[in-house]
């Protein structure tokens, strides 16, 4: 045994040391169900431990955050090898992200837990929890924070499982829902489809290159384009294809056209705290991994070659079709959680659009795509969860989230109705909210980057006029709440935690459009400034 | 005689992945999409494979294709977790019955 261990590779303590954030996530997840095994099945007990992790969590991201310097760190893998997880100051962004969103939803479902308790006598229909529940949120948890940190396609695939199962199994929490399991059922089929078909997307990938490593396959693509480029221009049909079909998951995760019909289905059958989680988590680890492999692809290619030219085409096309489809499909929505899940299709485009810019033009910073979509993330977490908190505070009052339970909200409950008005003025992108900062500084980025690329000023045209569509919706919400009153329906008693996660959202979005516009921006540029660049590219052996 | 090469894994793969297209897209059985899904799974596992022996003489392809086994079976318990739950509630199991979550 000893000998054994002496020709094998451990990971260093320090090496250890950086993915602390995803260690002390594992032990939650295990503590929950070693307490669980201990003292019985207490739902609000784990709820109280998987809170306690989230932020344990965020102090051991903050620890991180301070090692990690210029260039990020790679490890978890022999000296000489590729990385098989890297932190930099992105990926502990996103995981920083996931750790203050878990905590939220956490939080909104204990208000969920008190709100149900007052009012029914048995368990009533809805009612979700238990040990079992908070694994699953953890462990999908965990696989978003993997997805956003490597850049090994096995692992990739291995975390977007990781995040992907139990979030279908976590749909059909509420087992007596006959909506919730038909929304897992849509979600599950999609979700193996096109697991699928990415992994022999990565198959086809690793034969073309002879890699596993998307750096390596970087560097090897880019060289035979610059090989290309002295000869005839020709396009390497394999390498596209496998990059399609490894595509075709992650942009079943972001929620983009044409991967998108799960989503408004799934978004209405779950219970509301997991359709606020998947809306924003789900599609922020989709979109980190896709700015992880454009940044990657497109960085080693140098200065626009054929093929990053034609990726930044679909990305762009997808984005502007994504948003769209998004912004038209909710004008006629009845249900306010389908018309907040189209508009998170919306936001997903609208964020993807940054993605599309992969050739920066000289004399700007590098990746103001991705600096713009995380500061467009931080908003949108703020306004998902104002708006899905408020939703989900009238869903379980009225036992429906038709938009007749919203009527004379305004009187009946002033303290949901302007926050949630702020939320959804935020999300149409109205000054001096923080939805204009975040459409501000994703236009900007759009715009600059367009010297390069001329084309992205239709992206921008197009971002402009979804803006003016979105309106209509989110104001028919508010027209609803302030404008139409029937004075027989009560005052609506709520309790105070959910009152206080809405208002606390509504307050940030306010100061973020006002007080904090230039340092959200440059706090982002900071983020994006850092990636992870492999130093040495392995050397490729391929037999003939 | 006629040797077994990389080029028979790989049409043999793709007829794989193109029969578990179709049965993905045409089947109306939630547990046909199923099986649809695990045979383009399969595909991609025999590629990795014939990939690794063939082309890059390392054994990380390998390593690759036990994983994606690996996360073939969890895939298939959990769907099949959610198919029983189905078909309790709705007593079918075509994924074209279910109806009430639609616009």
């Amino acid at each position: 045994m000893k000998l054994l261990l002496a020709n094998t590779w451990l990971p260093t303590s320090a090496e250890l040391h950086l993915f602390s954030p995803e260690l002390v996530l594992t032990g939650t997840i295990v503590a929950v169900l070693l307490v669980a095994l201990v003292a019985g099945r207490r739902p609000q007990l784990s709820a109280m431990i998987a809170l306690l992790g989230a932020l344990l969590g965020v102090l051991a991201t903050a620890h991180v955050a301070r090692v990690v310097g210029d260039g990020g760190l790679g490890g978890l893998a022999p000296p000489g090898e590729p990385p098989m997880l890297i932190a930099d100051r992105f990926s502990v962004f996103f995981k920083l992200f996931l750790f203050v969103l878990l905590a939220a939803i956490i939080w909104l479902w204990l208000t969920g837990t008190i709100e149900r308790r007052m009012r029914a006598t048995s368990r009533p229909v809805g009612d979700v929890g238990g040990p079992e529940f908070f694994v699953l949120l953890l462990t999908s948890a965990l696989g978003m924070m993997l997805m956003v940190g490597s850049l090994n396609l096995l692992v990739i695939i291995i975390a977007m499982e990781t995040a992907s199962l139990p979030s279908y199994a976590i749909v059909a929490a509420d087992r007596r829902s006959r909506l919730g399991a038909e929304a897992a059922l849509k979600y599950v089929l999609f979700g193996a489809a096109s697991a699928a078909i990415m992994v022999y997307g990565v198959s086809l990938l690793y034969g073309r290159f002879g890699t596993l490593d998307l750096g390596a396959v970087a560097q090897a693509s880019s060289l035979w384009s610059h090989q290309q480029d002295a000869g005839a221009t020709g396009t390497d049909w394999l390498f596209c294809l496998g990059l399609a079909a490894l595509g075709v998951g992650v942009v079943f995760k972001i929620a983009a056209v044409p991967m998108h019909y799960w989503c408004p289905d799934v978004f209405e059958g779950a219970p509301i705290e997991i359709t606020t989680w998947l809306s924003i988590a789900s599609k922020a680890a989709g979109l980190g991994l896709l700015l992880r492999i454009v940044t990657t692809l497109g960085g080693a290619a140098a200065g626009g070659t054929h093929h990053t030219e034609l990726l930044a085409w679909a990305i762009g096309i997808l984005a502007a079709v994504t948003c769209t489809v998004g912004n038209l499909a909710a004008l006629r929505q009845e249900s306010v959680k389908r018309i907040l899940a189209y508009s998170s299709i919306a936001h997903a485009g609208y964020m993807m659009m940054a993605a599309a810019i992969l050739v920066a033009p000289a004399g700007t910073a590098a990746n103001v795509g991705i600096s713009a979509v995380v500061a467009y993330l931080l908003v949108y977490l703020l306004m998902n969860v104002g708006a899905f908190g408020a939703a989900a505070l009238v869903t379980w009052h009225a036992g429906t989230d038709h938009l007749s339970a919203f009527t004379g909200l305004g009187r009946r409950a002033p303290w949901i109705a302007v926050p949630l008005a702020v939320c959804l003025f935020s999300l149409v992108g109205l000054p001096p909210l923080g939805g204009f900062a975040a459409k501000w500084f994703l236009l900007v980025a759009l715009g600059t980057s367009a010297a390069a690329q001329p084309w992205l000023w239709g992206l921008v045209v197009i971002a402009v006029v979804n803006t003016a569509i979105s309106l209509y919706y989110y104001v028919r919400i508010i027209r609803q709440m302030f404008l139409t009153d029937d004075a027989t329906l009560p005052r609506l008693q709520v309790p105070f935690g959910g009152l206080a996660l809405v208002n606390v959202c509504a307050v940030v979005i306010l100061l973020i459009g006002t007080l904090w516009f230039s340092p959200l921006g440059e706090r982002a540029g900071r983020l994006a400034s850092n990636l992870y660049v492999q130093p040495t590219p392995p050397a490729l052996t391929l037999q003939p | 005689m006629l040797t077994i090469g990389l080029t028979h894994y790989l049409v043999l793969a793709a007829v794989l992945f193109c029969c578990g297209l179709y049965v993905m897209t045409t089947k109306r059985n939630a547990v046909g999409i199923l099986i649809g899904a695990e045979l383009v799974l399969n595909a991609a596992c025999l590629n990795l494979v014939a990939f690794s022996r063939y082309r890059t003489g390392r054994l990380d392809g390998q390593i690759a294709a036990l994983f994606v086994i690996v996360l073939a079976a969890a895939e298939a318990a959990i769907a099949i977790a959610i198919f029983v739950n189905y078909y309790r509630l709705l007593s079918t199991i075509d994924a074209d019955e279910g109806r009430q979550l639609r616009g």
